[in-house]
């Protein structure tokens, strides 16, 4: 049988020198992915360091950044009054994810760190190379209905699954970190790797990196946002498309979720926007101007497009 | 003395079992522990053809707690149990060294608690020569049966009155591969007393199980005794004891002690059947005022290589519409999938789907409304063999159901109503579903403390079999509900039918109203006090020359949301008038009908098992991937009884098992079609196909 050591850390700093101490270690936070995945066999650890108990769980308002504990849990941040009613991009992405049920456990910390759920990836009788270097990627031809026109590389098409990762990139939210050599911040947007020949690494993560929490620039008072998800039921479902817009007075931020392999901050549909304010067709136009769609997944061109138009004329219409 | 089936038959009472059931305490299969229980686990194979060509099992025979490693190489040597009224039994397990599908089991690991079985079996390493399977039914390569079964039928000369028709609609439809997904894992705990075998299991049908269990092991029917007094659902899955029944009583023997093997959620998936995938081509004619003068259906769809299943997807006598001119044709293509099955309306929700949009298509032809079009066409003979229903509740479903949704309200032509910026479609489908009953016997027991026993090897699978013979028994003997004790899903009860094909409730029903009778028969006639009294009673399909028995019938009126640039579908509003003779429970028939029409509902929007295209292997067997309703895809279901206790059998039942599932799915389409223009011809309707 396979043995576990799951130990409990109270303080961030002996959570971060328990993995150091163990290449084979893994943080366990809410456990909706971490256990899952091991279950399945995709992912193997010896040793859980169970980060729950961390003081990491409080959300604090300093004026300008909405500072988010890493274990704070999905459902909490999403009825946090001042979520409400400075960053419904925010709210909606967190409650259009999973049910409610999954995210009284989920946290924040987790839920930026959630794996995909690309069906290659989580079945280890068939070829990774996100889970297996050179194993090849059974998606490629295989069922890919559901993954990336974005982002892409020949040796990974797995889409990043996180919800709320949309909505903070384009809140440019920046990521606390703590690691061996002591704590630093990342921005969300330079966070996640795209595959390119190394699916394996998703993140700019090292091993032993805790996140601590993130922290969130309000937008003005008086800015627009809002989060749209398309997805094939009505609830308890992942995007099939996703867009998030934060329509700042002068300045509209936008990305895009389901259709890429890492939360997609939608750069060239922004470029559009600053020249011509009012310009959703050309905007969502370029932005997928360069998507790379497979046998199955060619409908996602014009589903992002249209959900970005949508997301737009909703949110960043004058 | 008589008595009537009043006040508690036809009364909503609420479940008998339901508080047990969410106290924990109704002992499903899963739930049964024997002290020296051991566990199972099973090893599957990764790849859809080939042979095993090593099978190491050294590595698992030495891991914590492992009693026994069983492989084909030291399996014992099985014979397929009988056929039964649903087909040949499944191939037994564990008995060559071919694959045919990815999944099939290929060793069971036997340990002291279930998880040491299930990591041993991870340590069990399978060594393949991989053959190309053949997975497409246009694959050259794949064998192809025509009129496997021998349901074909041709009336008439289709083929001329197509050619001479004055309208013809021409369409292909096609429906996924789909999986029953039970709530409850099945579960079997098998136990040996020397030739003795007694299994728990998930079925729905003990008998079955029984007899499939003396064939496989060689030993009589009556050293076999199969218990399910509860069951996890079904939806169709328990209908054949699957390979793992047989592996489970196969590892109890091998290690001499009580084995349990509760399937995991992916194992449900390959190993309980399912609804195989199908390509139909139906074509219609019709004069210019809507008369149908011809049907030609043909449905092709995948059977596993070495299996057998008895099914139809083309319906029965052209889904009972008065057309002189009809043929149906059934093809079933030899595959490397997994074992098909049974799943909500086998068949026949697949066949009507095709068919009630092909007549939405003609109506929409003809400019006549989709209900006058089914109201012009109703048999009122069976079409196959001329003779009167037993009743015609159709057209009363029709009335009923479209005043109910306010159906005539509707603007005919497609993309004329509107929600804001959604498309509004409103759509309909007519169902006429088989009648079907079975032999069955049932005992009732008057006891000295004046409550009564109700016994019969039926299953209930969450339908409310244990509710319904419980009001039955206290109006036919006259006692409070309470008194009344049912009890169900052991072979040593009298022998039942299985709860599927929609036939259980009439087969039971009349059963126990005979065995009531008899028993107050004995009683009027003196018996000794303070003993217990017990009689028996049958019920068998009746043999009528004379009359056509009619199954339920129903019609479903659904309406829709698209968004016209999201493609996003969602359906707000269904309504289901059904015509099920007898209704025992007005409530539990209708969480019958509800819950059928939630499972419509997946069939319409969302649900499909989606195999990898080159190796077959399914690639979403967990319910995370496999999409099935959640509350906010299901509105408000408004359910409306009609017609009255069918003159076929004494309790005037027809049975609504099924009836509720399959009218949704077409009538969700047509109400696309409606909203969109678009006539959408695959299930299920997702997203791409509506941008
Ligand atoms: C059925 C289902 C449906 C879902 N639907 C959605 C959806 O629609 N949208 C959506 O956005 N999400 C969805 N999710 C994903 C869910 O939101 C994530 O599983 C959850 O947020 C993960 O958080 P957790 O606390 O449970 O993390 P865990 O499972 O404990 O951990 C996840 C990973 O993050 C690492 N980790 C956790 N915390 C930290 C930390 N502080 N620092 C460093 N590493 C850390 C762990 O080691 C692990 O690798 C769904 C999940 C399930 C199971």
């Amino acid at each position: 049988m396979r043995t576990l050591e799951y130990v409990r850390v109270g303080e961030p700093a002996q959570a971060v020198a328990e993995l150091a101490a163990d290449p084979a270690a893994a943080f366990l936070a809410g456990g909706t992915t971490q256990l899952d995945l091991m279950k399945i066999g995709t992912v193997t650890a010896r040793r859980l360091v169970d980060i729950t108990r961390l003081p990491l769980r409080d959300v604090t308002f300093d004026g300008g950044d909405l500072r988010v504990g890493a274990l704070v849990t999905m459902e909490r941040l999403a009825r946090e009054p001042v979520v409400a009613q400075r960053l419904p991009v925010l709210r909606d992405a967190l409650l259009a994810g999973a049910s409610v049920q999954l995210r009284n456990a989920a946290t924040i910390g987790g839920n930026l760190l959630q794996r995909t759920r690309c069906p290659y990836f989580r079945d280890v009788a068939t070829a990774c190379n996100k889970r297996d270097p050179g194993a090849g990627c059974a998606a490629l031809e295989g069922v890919h209905r559901n993954h990336a026109i974005l982002g892409t590389s020949p040796h990974c098409i797995a889409t990043h699954p996180s919800d709320l990762a949309v909505a903070l990139v384009a809140l440019d939210a920046v990521v606390r970190l703590l690691g061996p050599d002591g704590p630093r911040t990342v921005p969300l947007t330079g966070f996640y790797l795209p595959p390119d020949d190394t699916p394996r690494l998703e993140t700019v993560l090292r091993h032993g990196d805790l996140v601590t929490g993130v922290d969130i620039p309000l937008p003005a008072q008086g800015t627009r946002s809002g989060y749209l998800k398309v997805r094939d039921r009505a609830s308890y479902d992942f995007a099939l498309a996703s867009a998030a817009v934060v329509a700042d007075p002068g300045r509209t931020r936008v990305a895009l979720g389901g259709v890429a392999t890492v939360p997609w901050r939608a750069r060239r549909a922004e470029a559009v926007l600053r020249e011509a304010p009012e310009a959703f067709v050309a905007a969502a136009g370029a932005e997928l101007a360069d998507a790379e769609p497979r046998r199955d997944n060619g409908y996602k061109v014009e589903l992002a497009r249209r959900t970005l138009i949508r997301a737009l004329s909703t949110w960043a219409a004058p | 003395m008589t008595r009537t089936l009043a006040p508690l038959v036809g009364a909503a009472l609420d479940r008998v079992d339901g508080a047990r059931k969410v106290a924990g305490a109704a002992p499903y299969p899963n739930d049964v522990r024997y002290p020296d229980l051991a566990y199972a686990a099973l090893v599957r194979a990764t790849i859809s053809a080939g042979r095993v060509s090593g099978i190491e099992t050294e590595g698992a025979e030495g891991a914590p707690g492992v009693l026994t490693v069983i492989t084909h190489l030291t399996a014992p040597r099985l014979s397929r149990g009988p056929a039964t009224s649903i087909g040949p039994q499944p191939t037994p397990p564990l008995q060559g060294d071919r694959v045919d599908y990815d999944g099939q089991y290929l060793a069971v690991v036997v340990a002291g608690t279930r998880e040491q079985a299930v990591a041993a079996a991870d340590l069990v390493e399978v060594r393949y020569e991989v053959d190309e399977p053949v997975l497409r039914t246009e694959d050259p390569r794949a064998e192809r049966e025509e009129n496997p079964w021998h349901f074909d039928t041709t009336r008439g000369d289709p083929a001329g009155a197509l050619r001479t028709a004055e309208v013809r609609v021409d369409s292909t439809y096609t429906t996924p591969h789909l999986t029953n997904n039970p709530l409850g894992p099945f579960t079997t705990v098998a136990r040996w007393d020397g030739d003795d075998l007694t299994v728990h299991d998930s079925t729905q049908h003990t008998a079955n199980t029984r007899s499939a269990l003396a064939g496989v092991f060689g030993i009589p029917e009556e050293r076999v005794r199969v218990l399910a007094p509860f069951v996890g659902g079904g939806f169709g899955a328990g209908l054949r004891s699957w390979p793992h029944v047989t592996v489970a009583a196969m590892a109890a023997r091998v290690v001499g002690r009580p084995v349990a093997l509760e399937l995991t959620r992916p194992e449900m998936f390959t190993g309980t059947g399912g609804r195989p995938s199908t390509v139909q081509r139906i074509r219609l004619g019709s004069t210019v005022d809507g008369r149908l003068v011809a049907i030609d259906h043909h449905a092709e769809y995948p059977a596993a290589m070495d299996d057998a299943v008895r099914y139809r997807v083309t319906p029965r006598g052209a889904g009972a519409y008065a057309c002189p001119n009809f043929a149906a044709r059934d093809v079933q293509v030899r595959l490397n999938v997994p074992p098909t099955g049974h799943m909500r309306a086998p068949g026949t929700a697949e066949g009507l789907f095709a068919l009630e949009c092909a007549l939405d298509e003609l109506a929409f032809r003809l400019d006549i409304d989709p209900v006058d079009l089914r109201l012009r066409n109703v048999a009122e003979v069976d079409p196959e063999n001329g003779r009167p229903w037993t009743t015609t509740g159709l057209r009363e479903c029709y009335r009923v159901g479209a005043e109910r949704f306010g159906w005539y309200g509707r603007s005919p032509a497609p993309c004329s109503m509107r929600d804001g910026h959604r498309m509004v479609g409103y759509g309909m489908a007519g169902v006429t579903f088989g009648w079907t009953m079975m032999p069955c016997r049932a005992a009732a027991t008057l006891h000295p403390d004046g409550t009564a026993t109700i016994a019969t090897s039926a299953t209930d699978i969450g339908t409310g079999t244990y509710t319904i013979l419980t009001q039955l028994a206290a109006d036919l003997l006259d006692l409070p509900p309470d008194w009344v004790r049912v009890e169900l899903g052991d072979t040593r009860l009298p022998k039942a039918p299985a709860a599927g094909g929609s036939g259980l409730t009439a087969a039971v029903t009349n059963a126990v109203q005979d065995a009531c009778r008899n028993l107050l028969e004995i009683v009027r006639n003196g018996h000794p006090r303070g003993t217990d009294v017990r009689a028996e009673g049958a019920s068998a399909p009746p043999e009528r020359e004379d009359v056509a028995p009619s199954g339920a019938f129903a019609a479903v009126f659904a309406e829709v949301r698209v968004d016209p640039d999201l493609g996003e579908l969602r359906v707000v509003r269904l309504v289901t008038a059904v015509d099920g003779g007898r209704i025992m429970n007005p409530k539990l028939a209708a969480s019958q009908i509800i819950g059928g029409t939630v499972g419509g509902l997946g069939m319409a929007l969302m649900e499909r098992t989606t195999p990898d295209p080159g190796s077959g292997r399914i690639m979403n067997a967990n319910l995370g991937d496999y999409l099935v309703p959640v509350h906010a895809d299901v509105p408000d279901v408004d359910v409306l009884f009609v017609g009255g206790p069918d003159p076929l059998t004494p309790m005037g039942v027809k049975g609504v098992g099924e009836v509720g599932v399959v009218g949704v799915a077409p009538a969700v389409a047509n109400a696309v079609h409606h909203a969109t223009g678009r006539r959408l011809r695959a299930l299920p309707l997702t997203v791409e196909n509506l941008l």
